[in-house]
């Protein structure tokens, strides 16, 4: 299935569209899609470091999905690298 | 009644405004106000600071907001108002980033609620800082991991190597 995952902070730099769509197995968890992302990240913006996504967070408008999540469907997701708000 | 207000303001639409965070949480009941407002400073880490950027997930920071004061709500133990708003967008220097502002009976409840606020809003809300420089370079601030796995590691978080508490 297709899941597209919005960008944000320095991961933002990864696709100038601020987001990304991955081709996931079904039954695919969090930590499966984290790997997935890594690797696309590795391939097609080897300016952006892929190191970043192995301690991101990804999370939908309501909560933080932990890896051991199934993968939403038809649910947009955002990939949150470590965070510096104040 | 509402006792709870968050916002995420567009630097570009309008500025935090501390008068209203106090006002939002006066109230005949409380003797104690306490306010943390953040600002943008000119040096980070030996580098001159011209400008901040601020990218939020709103959706899930507003959420996180009222969750966040919530427990504050619970761990105080005391009639609270709280009031928390982060600036999103391009930043001047001494424009400021946040402001959180704490209601409360007396002083030590209120000194309580405000720092568990802003303390909770730097390490858990998806917010994220991008400085700018005066050499014309930027970067994005290193920041607290959200991912489980990656906090279970370091389960005595800011011990974790590279991670000091002082931002």
């Amino acid at each position: 299935m297709k899941v597209r995952i919005a960008l944000y902070g320095a991961l933002r730099e990864a696709d100038p569209r601020g987001y990304l769509e991955l081709d996931v197995p079904p039954g695919s968890t969090i930590a499966q899609l984290r790997e997935l992302l890594a690797a696309h990240v590795r391939e097609h913006a080897p300016a952006v470091n892929a190191g970043l996504v192995r301690i991101s967070a990804f999370a939908n408008a309501e909560e933080i999905l932990h890896g051991h999540r199934d993968v939403p469907e038809g649910q947009e997701l955002a990939v949150l690298p470590p965070v510096s708000g104040g | 009644m509402e006792d709870i207000r968050v916002a995420v303001v567009e630097r570009s639409t309008a500025a935090l405004d501390v008068a209203a965070a106090l006002e939002f949480v006066s109230d005949p009941r409380f003797g104690g106000i306490a306010v943390f407002v953040g600002k943008v400073r000119n040096h980070n880490v030996g580098r001159q600071v011209t400008g901040i950027s601020y990218d939020l997930f709103e959706p899930l920071a507003l959420r996180m907001f009222r969750a966040i004061g919530e427990r504050a709500r619970a761990e105080v133990g005391a009639p609270l108002k709280l009031y928390i708003a982060h600036a999103k967008g391009k930043l001047q220097l001494d424009d400021l980033a946040v402001v959180v502002a704490a209601g409360t009976p007396h002083r030590d409840e209120a000194f309580r609620a405000c720092r568990l606020a802003i303390e909770a809003v730097k390490h858990e809300a998806p917010i994220w800082k991008q400085e700018h420089y005066v050499d014309g370079d930027s970067a994005w601030s290193e920041g607290c991991s959200l991912c489980e796995e990656d906090r279970h590691a370091g389960a005595d978080h800011g011990r974790q190597a590279g991670h000091g508490h002082g931002h």
